[in-house]
């Protein structure tokens, strides 16, 4: 059964405790092309009203919707591990480029 | 006697162990991979898993022990495991600070082959518009020899580059001259198609100790099927190119790759054998690259990863019962993957490297002067995507070519340990990041690997190989051969 | 077996302590030479001016006065020109030390020793033997130059500290051409001050040998019968590769050490690439080994499919590999090119069930010890 309309509207919303604000937005900027979003924060949940810009079927909505939902766990879970591994990644890059000349002041530790 | 103590008073009464960092993924229903701070790997079953991780393995068991010697976890008994483990994780290391070994000239964009899969587009006509000039040449020795890598190993390209052979040789006198005070180990090599080689030509080759890379796709009808030219005879002229290359350079002086196309699927066998047949004692089975004309003439959607898989695993089969037979013949991409699983050793394959090889293990140098961080990355840019571009060889210094945002910005977002599913998959450390294939897909640097054909490539030929091992004590005796050539 | 040690009658003696001395079956030499000889003769005339002479004649007839004489038996006869043996002129008590035509000699330094190997062919004693570490330094300023190697052992040498390091300088200053084996639990090198003072002899072929019984911990140290030997000997041995010296793994096969051999040498490849060689050795019947031969003794033919995956696990790695004291119908024949002849001379041997062997010259033969106490039920000779 599909609906179509001009403005149709899904609301996603995502526990806060869960999900960084910040991975949600990132997620929503990804599918700018298919719907804007209205992210609201409010105490416990990240409130997003998509707006699909173009007709869309129900069906087609939901997988939007699903793809938005797994977006922003990549997004979250991206965030943090990068955060996590930090060190160990900026360790091994300095390695890296270490006898280039081009970072100067590395500090590798010489074995 | 007396003196002499039993068994039991060497080991800590102590039941406790602490976990050394490790990682576990499923290999099947009953068992998974482990795999330790320096890649090595073990199997093991669900419960013993979930026994170790929670504390609760018994120190009496033939798991425990394993796990231990293997570096899983230390305890009371002995605490030597984290040196151990620093040497080797320092070792796999060691050959990603050399920096660039490997130097892509395009020399020319033209060539007389019209192959539907190439990424390179076929200019054949304006010499003076598609032929690197003398002066980009020589610009991009001067980063060449910039590199803090030993061993520099300078490989002509194209198109076709015996199309520009003057400059081929301009490049290699040059290259030696400069050496005389580097001191590099220099190597050249000339991936060539070789319709056009002739005794001339090859007596540089000679001169210089330039090897020839060639192609070859397999039994006749395939090979020209995949690379047509005027004459439709691609194939023939590869088979007496190689022979003469033997002739006058030598047995070991020619290599041959081949390129898997939808045609190729089916024939693995015959493919192997046209190699046994020409004297090739490997075989390298590549995936059909995303990119150029591949894309464009939608050859790459004809077929996708789990039918190259099935290719993959009939010719490692049919190759592995050669072996059993008595006929040496090794496939390539296992023995890269296997040099990694059963070694400390960092093969510096492009395709599978993290942080990704892009300008860290290899860079182009285009006809037009541009630089692009990987072979990939400039065929990405065929296809009209520039941002692996990283400058040009006459506009641009060393350090600003390798400290671009195009460079530096992809190699971190990538890095196959900071991102989610990599960062804690048993395999990672035999894989890679590959930006520029993720790119090409999936418009990110990084990509969903669950929807990711590289990561379900990758994981499945982890799998088979290391399954293969478990299941076959002569493949594991060949592998191990494999791996540690 | 030959007869190394033994008490030999006093025929005339000046009292005095032990001595080393090297032997000469020349009656003419120069009399500025016979001072520092002793004379090994058949003949019943004892020339004079020699340091000692032993005589195969009880009662000599001696226009010296000076020389200390001896009756030797025929069990030496085996001495020639070159060797060098300790004499004791108020016993009698004679050793060989050194013997010129041997490509084995082995000094030992101490019986004294921080392990307590299950099998060890030198059972450690406890009491000060210091003389022996000076009598070595005497030794190497006695043997020849020309001499091709020399192996230092014990007990553990490395216990002298200091004391070996002088020796090891010592023996480079007076045998700069000859290559040293030091055989060591490699314990000691824990200690990276002790590793680079190692270092400091500068020596152009030392390699040290240290025996690792398991990637398992526990069964080294069981093995070994020392709690936290395993350690301290792998931390001993990245040490000396720290400073680049030349370090050979022994694995010495039996009961305890054969379920984990293929693991052993998986750990080997794995974390002890940068090794020199590695070395698979059978058992010797001797010392403790007899004592715990129970637990110790498995016949080699049982586990020679062992043997052979272990040693391809090591090839397969590109190490150096040397078997040592095994026969060669117990062996796989993949093991070919690692199969060394290795028993010394002085204790190598073969048995009845050879007889017929078209091998014999090719093979390891016996520890002498084996023949007398334990060897393979599987003994068989080859004939095609």
């Amino acid at each position: 059964m599909s609906e179509k309309t001009s403005r149709q509207e899904q609301v996603v919303s995502f526990d806060s405790n869960v999900y960084s604000l910040i991975a949600v937005k990132k997620a929503a900027y990804r599918f700018i092309d298919l719907f804007a979003a209205n992210i609201e924060l409010g105490e416990r949940e990240i409130v997003c009203r998509l707006h699909f810009t173009q007709p869309r079927s129900e069906e087609g909505c939901l997988r939007a919707v699903d793809e938005f939902r797994k977006e922003a766990l990549d997004q979250d879970l991206r965030e943090r591990i990068k955060a996590e591994t930090e060190p160990v990644r900026n360790l091994i890059l300095a390695h890296a480029f270490s006898k280039t000349g081009i970072v100067g002041d590395e500090q590798v530790p010489k074995d | 006697m007396s003196k002499f103590q039993k068994i039991e008073f060497y080991k800590s009464p102590k039941a406790e162990y602490r976990l050394l960092p490790f990682r576990f993924t499923p290999l099947d229903d009953s068992r998974h991979v482990l795999t330790n701070l320096a890649g090595e790997y073990l199997l093991a079953s669900r419960a013993t898993v979930e026994d170790l991780v929670n504390h609760r393995l018994d120190k009496t068991s033939a798991s425990y022990v394993d796990l231990r010697s293997r570096h899983f976890l230390v305890d009371d008994d002995t605490s030597v495991a984290p040196e151990l483990l620093a040497i080797k994780v320092r070792t796999s290391y060691v050959r990603l600070a050399e920096f660039t070994g490997l130097h892509i000239f395009v020399v020319s964009l033209r060539c007389e082959h019209s192959c539907p899969y190439c990424q390179v587009s076929r200019q054949s006509e304006d010499k003076g518009k598609f032929d690197m000039s003398p002066e980009i040449a020589s610009a991009s020795l001067d980063l060449t020899f910039r590199s803090p890598s030993k061993n520099i190993k300078i490989e002509f390209q194209g198109g076709e580059p015996l199309l520009n052979v003057d400059l081929i040789k301009f490049i290699v006198i040059e290259a030696e001259k400069r050496n005389k005070t580097a001191g590099k180990n220099l190597a050249f090599v000339i991936a060539t198609n070789l319709a056009l080689v002739t005794k001339e030509i090859l007596a540089f080759c000679r001169q210089h100790a330039i090897l020839i890379s060639t192609s070859l796709d397999g039994p006749e009808s395939l090979h020209n099927k995949n690379r047509p030219r005027p004459g439709g005879n691609s194939h023939q002229r590869a088979i007496e190119g190689i022979a003469l290359v033997r002739q006058e350079l030598g047995r070991d002086q020619v290599s041959a790759l081949m390129t898997t196309t939808e045609a190729s699927l089916g024939q693995v066998e015959a493919i192997v054998d046209e190699y046994l047949k020409h004297g090739f004692s490997g075989i390298f089975f590549r995936p059909l690259s995303p990119y150029g004309f591949a894309i464009k003439t939608k050859t790459y959607r004809a077929y996708n990863a789990d039918r190259w898989l099935e290719f993959y695993k009939q010719g490692l089969e049919y190759i592995i019962d050669l072996n059993r037979r008595g006929i040496e013949f090794v496939e390539y991409h296992a023995a890269t993957v296997l040099a990694k699983m059963l070694t400390n050793d960092d093969p510096g394959f492009v395709d599978l490297m993290s942080p990704a090889g892009m300008a860290i293990a290899a860079v182009v140098y285009n006809y037009d002067g541009s630089v692009y961080a990987s072979d990939e990355s400039r065929m990405l840019a065929e296809m009209g995507e520039e941002r692996f571009k990283l400058g040009d060889v006459l506009e641009d210094s060393y350090e600003a070519i390798f400290s671009s945002p195009s460079l530096l910005e992809p190699l971190e977002e990538s890095f196959a340990y900071s991102v989610p599913m990599c960062n804690d998959c048993a395999f990672e450390p035999f894989c890679g990041a590959d930006p520029v294939f993720h790119y090409g897909l999936q418009k990110d640097y990084v990509g969903r690997k669950p929807e990711s054909e590289f990561c379900h490539r990758n994981m499945t030929v982890f799998k088979y190989l290391i399954r293969r091992m478990e299941e076959d004590s002569f493949v594991k005796r060949l592998f191990t051969k494999w791996g540690t050539r | 077996m030959l007869k190394l040690h033994g008490k030999l009658p006093v025929i005339s003696a000046t009292q005095g302590r032990p001595y080393l001395v090297t032997l000469t079956k020349n009656q003419s030499l120069p009399n500025a030479l016979r001072a520092q000889r002793a004379l090994l003769t058949t003949s019943n005339r004892v020339p004079d001016g020699y340091r000692a002479v032993f005589s195969r004649h009880f009662s000599p007839s001696s226009s010296s006065r000076t020389s200390d004489i001896f009756f030797i038996s025929g069990d030496y006869d085996y001495l020639d020109e070159g060797d060098i043996v300790r004499i004791d002129p108020d016993t009698g008590s004679m050793r060989t030390l050194y013997r010129h035509g041997s490509a084995h000699n082995t000094i030992l330094l101490t019986e004294q020793c921080n392990n307590y190997c299950l099998m060890c062919s030198q059972p450690p004693k406890d009491h000060d033997d210091s003389w022996l570490l000076k009598e070595a330094m005497q030794l190497v300023s006695l043997m020849p130059s020309s001499t091709e190697r020399i192996g230092f052992s014990g007990g553990e040498p490395t216990l002298y500290g200091r004391g070996l390091i002088d020796l090891l300088a010592l023996t480079k200053r007076n045998l700069p051409r000859t290559a040293v084996d030091v055989l060591s639990n490699g314990r000691s090198f824990k200690d990276f001050a002790f590793a680079k003072a190692y270092r400091e002899v500068g020596h152009p072929n030392l390699t040290i040998g240290i025996p690792v019984y398991s990637d398992d911990a526990v069964r080294h140290d069981y093995v070994v019968q020392a709690k936290g030997a395993f350690d301290e000997t792998i931390q001993g041995i990245l040490n000396l590769k720290k400073v680049n010296q030349r370090v050979e793994i022994r694995v010495v096969i039996h009961k305890q050490t054969i379920d984990r051999l293929v693991q052993t040498c998986e750990f080997i490849a794995r974390n002890l690439l940068f090794v020199d060689h590695v070395a698979l050795m059978g058992l010797e019947i001797t010392g403790f080994t007899r004592a715990n031969l129970d637990s110790l003794w498995i016949d080699p033919f049982e586990y020679k499919d062992i043997l052979s995956e272990a040693v391809q696990v090591l090839a397969a790695y590109g190490l150096n590999i040397s078997v040592y004291n095994h026969q060669l119908c117990v062996v796989n024949a993949d093991i070919a090119p690692y199969y060394r002849k290795s028993i010394s001379d002085w204790k190598n041997e073969l048995v009845e069930e050879c007889s017929g062997c078209l091998k014999q010259g090719e093979c390891g033969g016996f520890f002498s010890s084996s023949k007398m106490y334990r060897y393979s039920d599987n003994i068989k000779p080859i004939v095609s």
